[in-house]
């Protein structure tokens, strides 16, 4: 059953650069956050992107919604390149692409009640007026589990996890297509991340809408997603359907990166052997030399040093960026 | 063998604008040589404000550690005086904080803030000074430490960061570490790097571990016994194996059946604990987790449960789990 | 598909919104109450002037120069023979009316600019900043002597409307390097990226989200720059380039007094004590309005 394709990415770069001087700046060095990402995600599907802190899913997130500019490569949108449109002919697309932040002490304005914050989408476009407006605001508050009477109250009277539906609400009043959600369980406690995940699945079921889930936290992205993307310094280095990528992964990071969380049995903690990367990750300005991993990498080899894996199929639907894998060769 | 240390009835408040807020309530544990204890909660149950009045580092407005006692040792560290309590932090107790970012000193060199406490502690020359803390930086997995003792802060990454505060933390070969939620602001492959070091030093020289996190994973791999805060209190504590396999508390049953476990089979739905945690101004009646508990009765609206022996060496503070029934309790598992 | 369960609020706080937790706050601090206290106890004596006093500002007397306080003149004359109480609160106008009004100079100019530079960013930013960090090289009471000598030869001449013009055009610059501060650490926020991801522009962006947050910081500096005005409201008057007489001016008040400052000293302490509560009330009002409107103080 082939679903459409909501959003594609081709090729995406961000670099930012570094300038030294002052009335004719020079660029020096660049910082590369995102090198070379193609991506597609398809309807109702959520696709999970995982990675540490600097690999640059933070930074493909708001490249795909055009809030920073990519530096090169292409969003395509309902036939549209995202990339080539100034924000005015943004702004009609922009309804059915939203997104929910990772703060939500932070994502929303501390001087706007709930009413304002969840209707805002509906005023920028000039919708809905009056009791309309009102009302739908009421629905909106309804289907993330909050009492509509709250409607009156200023964000910093809520709990963390009701903020963050706050959120939620808010990015479902244009009933988009797409959600990217950056982190948004990452400041809540671990009670209500459980509470929000159950939310965020039980709309996707109701109405269709496509997610890229970035997160830190493999088991909640296992949880809710149907294919994951794991990135590193600013490129993917596998990615596949959920259950193969959990079960069997192949690229060594994968493997570290999945070693690394601790499960919460200490019964099956104490038999388990981990396995620790040396090092740091490096810097995305001098990113090492043929494959961005091996220095870290505990199954590097001599090529690993001059050759940069290229991102390809290896077993059906799952694709991997190692030379431990001859499709990866050039 | 009596523990290294022991903390008894230790009641802290705040005072805000709003009311009095009991951060930690009653509260007691007790940490044995060498041994590694969690404190394990969420955001606002009072696990870290009660490590910090162990070692007083309560700000004295808005806050006031009310009663209780504190024995290192025997000693009562909340009657010493300000100055034979400087000789306790950083000796004989040290603390590595969350926040690598701010813990440091911008200013000073990484060397100068370790030689620092070696100098006022062990009363070392300079020289002396500077050769262990070339050695700790070695210890701790940093290179080349000759060539980066005059380093400071922000020439390190956060991961590497951190093992400057172990180091630190370290130095002085205190009887017991404190780490507030050490690996939270970390990637998990460096929180990797970072516990097996730190379980590593503590082995290494005997001294024990107070680790006070939420990640329920950290806490089953790295400590013995654990002691679960809600709302301030105790609510749970017994030997980690104990408590996770056979929870006494609905609260910490909630809190493991929350969490997606990556060596079970995915669940369809998660079971997350309705409601959220408690404002600490206005707490419930009775028991603080009732509104959120499945299986409340009359009499946990009523009174305030305290904590009884429900199994051998495993104490619950729950009038159901005293009764001997444990309905939250998988029969599977 | 499984019904969303809802959450509760249990109980609640009382219902605080930010200005009312800063109203709180603020009411607290009884210095700054004591300064308004002030401030307001002033207002209501130069606005009520007319009915306070028998004698007008200007009124001259030559038969009763230079007396001390008495039952008739409660602190005098001066060596026209004016009534020197009148001439205080009268005075109290003109204080009062350069310190509030020069900040409406101040924010129609100085906020949008400020504005605009923080948001824009790029050229626009650097051309503007440029031309204000040129601004405060000189300083400031220099440049508004400057303009005040431009002024008088025009329309305005010696009014009180030349005043507010020449303190408010040099006075605008902090507060746009100020709102410039603000709106760029504003602009990083999540709630900004949300609206720009929802679709608003730049204007909308500026207007509704950074603005209204900005204004914490701005109030503060508002309500400090009012002594400053006052000040140098009275530092022109002294020199004798600020209002013209007869109309009344501490400043002027002071600088008659002080020639005749070893025989009749009240004649300069009186406007300078009361030059002297005025700007220490907006002080402790200023002090008390940024404590309370500082989020972190919040607990």
């Amino acid at each position: 059953m082939a679903k459409k394709v909501v959003i594609e990415v081709n090729n995406l770069t961000k670099y930012f650069p570094i300038t030294k001087g002052f009335l004719r700046p020079k660029v020096v060095a660049e910082i590369k956050a995102v090198d070379g990402v193609t991506l597609a995600i398809h309807e109702g599907e959520t696709v999970g992107l995982v990675g540490e802190s600097g690999c640059g899913k933070t930074t493909l997130g708001k490249c795909i919604l055009q809030l920073y500019r990519p530096t090169s490569g292409e969003v395509i949108f309902e036939g549209q390149d995202l990339t080539q449109l100034t924000d005015k002919e943004l702004r009609p697309l922009r309804q059915k692409l939203q997104v929910i932040f990772q703060d939500p002490y932070d994502s929303l304005n501390p001087r706007f009640t709930a009413l304002d914050i969840v209707g805002e989408p509906l005023r920028i476009h000039n919708l809905m007026q009056g009791k309309e407006y009102r009302d739908r605001v009421a629905e909106l508050l309804n289907l993330v589990g909050l009492a509509p009477y709250m409607a009156e109250r200023y964000p910093h009277e809520f709990s963390g996890g009701q903020r963050q539906r706050l959120g939620v609400a808010r990015a479902l009043a244009l009933q988009p297509k797409f959600i990217m959600c950056d982190e948004p369980l990452s400041a809540l406690d671990v009670s209500i991340q459980a509470q929000i995940i159950n939310l965020l699945d039980d709309l996707q079921e109701k109405f269709g809408v496509a997610y890229l889930f970035i997160s830190h936290d493999l088991s909640v992205v296992r949880h809710i997603s149907d294919r994951v993307a794991v990135m590193y310094l600013g490129k993917i280095v596998e990615i596949s359907n959920r259950d193969e990528l959990y079960s069997g992964p192949l690229h060594p990071y994968t493997q570290a990166l999945l070693s690394a969380v601790p499960i919460p049995d200490p019964e099956v903690e104490t038999n388990r052997q981990v396995i620790v990367l040396k090092g740091e990750v490096p810097s995305p300005i001098n990113p090492p030399s043929g494959c961005v991993f091996h220095p870290r990498c505990y199954r590097a080899f001599k090529d690993c040093e001059t050759i940069v894996p290229l991102l390809a199929d290896c077993a059906d639907s799952h694709q991997v960026a190692c030379l431990l894998y001859k499709s990866s060769y050039p | 063998m009596k523990p290294l240390l022991e903390v008894h009835n230790l009641t802290t408040n705040f005072h805000t604008q709003d009311g009095i807020v009991k951060a930690v309530d009653n509260v007691s544990y007790d940490v044995n040589v060498g041994e590694a204890i969690a404190l394990v909660g969420e955001s606002g149950c009072g696990k870290t404000v009660s490590a910090l009045s162990i070692l007083r580092l309560i700000a004295e407005p808005p806050g006031k550690i009310v009663s209780g006692e504190v024995l290192l040792d025997g000693t009562d560290l909340l009657k010493l005086s300000p100055d034979e309590m400087r000789k306790v932090r950083g000796a004989k107790i040290s603390m590595i904080f969350q926040e690598p970012l701010t813990s440091l000193n911008p200013v000073l060199t990484i060397g100068r803030q370790l030689t620092e406490g070696l100098e006022l502690h062990k009363q070392m020359s300079h020289d002396e000074a500077e050769r262990e803390a070339i050695n700790l930086l070695r210890l701790v997995g940093i290179s080349n430490p000759e060539g980066r003792i005059n380093n400071y802060p922000h020439q390190f990454s956060g991961g590497m960061r951190q093992r400057v505060m172990i180091a630190i933390a370290i130095a002085c070969r205190p009887q017991l570490i404190i780490a507030d939620e050490p690996t939270t602001a970390v990637d998990v492959t460096i929180q990797a790097q970072l516990l097996e070091l730190i379980k590593g030093i503590s082995r290494q020289y005997n001294t024990a571990l107070m680790l006070i996190t939420h990640n329920l994973g950290v806490v089953a791999r790295y400590a013995h016994r654990v002691f679960v805060m809600y709302a301030g209190k105790i609510v749970e504590h017994g030997s980690a194996l104990e408590v996770y396999h056979y929870p006494d508390h609905p609260y910490t049953a909630g809190l493991l059946a929350s969490v997606p476990r990556l060596d079970e089979p995915r669940k369809t739905r998660l079971l997350p604990i309705k409601d959220q945690p408690p404002d600490l101004i206005l707490l419930p009646t009775g028991c603080a987790f009732h509104p959120r508990c499945n299986y409340a009765i009359k009499r946990c609206i009523d009174e305030v449960p305290s904590l009884y022996e429900v199994d051998r060496n495993h104490y619950s503070a729950c009038w159901i789990a005293q009764t001997g029934q444990k309905p939250w309790q998988k029969k599977s598992s | 598909m499984v019904a969303i369960p809802k959450t509760e609020v249990v109980a609640v706080r009382p219902h605080h919104t930010i200005w009312g937790d800063a109203v709180i706050r603020l009411r607290r601090n009884k210095l700054a109450m004591i300064g308004l206290a002030f401030i307001v106890f002033l207002s209501l004596i130069a606005i009520f002037a007319p009915l306070i006093t028998p004698f007008s500002f200007s009124d001259q007397n030559y038969y009763e120069v230079l007396e001390g306080p008495s039952a008739k003149h409660w602190l005098g004359t001066d060596q026209l023979g004016r009534d020197t109480f009148a001439r205080l609160i009268y005075g109290a106008r003109t204080s009062l009316s350069v310190g509030i009004f020069t900040q409406f100079i101040v924010l129609c100019i100085g906020l949008p600019v400020g504005a605009i530079s923080g948001y824009a960013g790029g050229k626009i930013d650097n051309a503007l900043m440029r031309f204000v960090d040129v601004m405060y090289a000189f300083p400031d009471l220099l440049l508004v002597i400057l303009l005040s000598s431009v002024f008088r030869g025009t329309y305005f001449g010696g009014s009180i409307y030349m005043i507010f013009l020449a303190i408010g055009l040099v006075a605008w610059v902090n507060i746009a390097r100020l709102v410039r501060g603000q709106i760029l650490s504003l602009k990083t926020r999540d709630f900004v990226s949300a609206a720009r991801a929802m679709g608003g522009m730049g204007n909308y962006i500026t207007w509704r989200h950074l603005l209204p947050n900005a204004l914490g910081p701005v109030i503060v500096s508002i309500t400090f720059n009012i002594p400053r005005a006052i000040f140098t409201e009275a530092a022109l008057s002294y020199i004798g380039i600020g209002v013209k007489p007869p109309n009344p001016s501490w400043g002027a008040m002071i600088n008659d007094g002080f020639s005749l400052i070893f025989a009749k000293p009240y004649m300069l302490i009186f406007p300078a004590i009361a030059l002297a509560l005025l700007m220490l009330s907006f002080t402790f009002l200023g002090d008390g309005l940024r404590d309370a409107l500082d989020p972190k103080l919040r607990r």
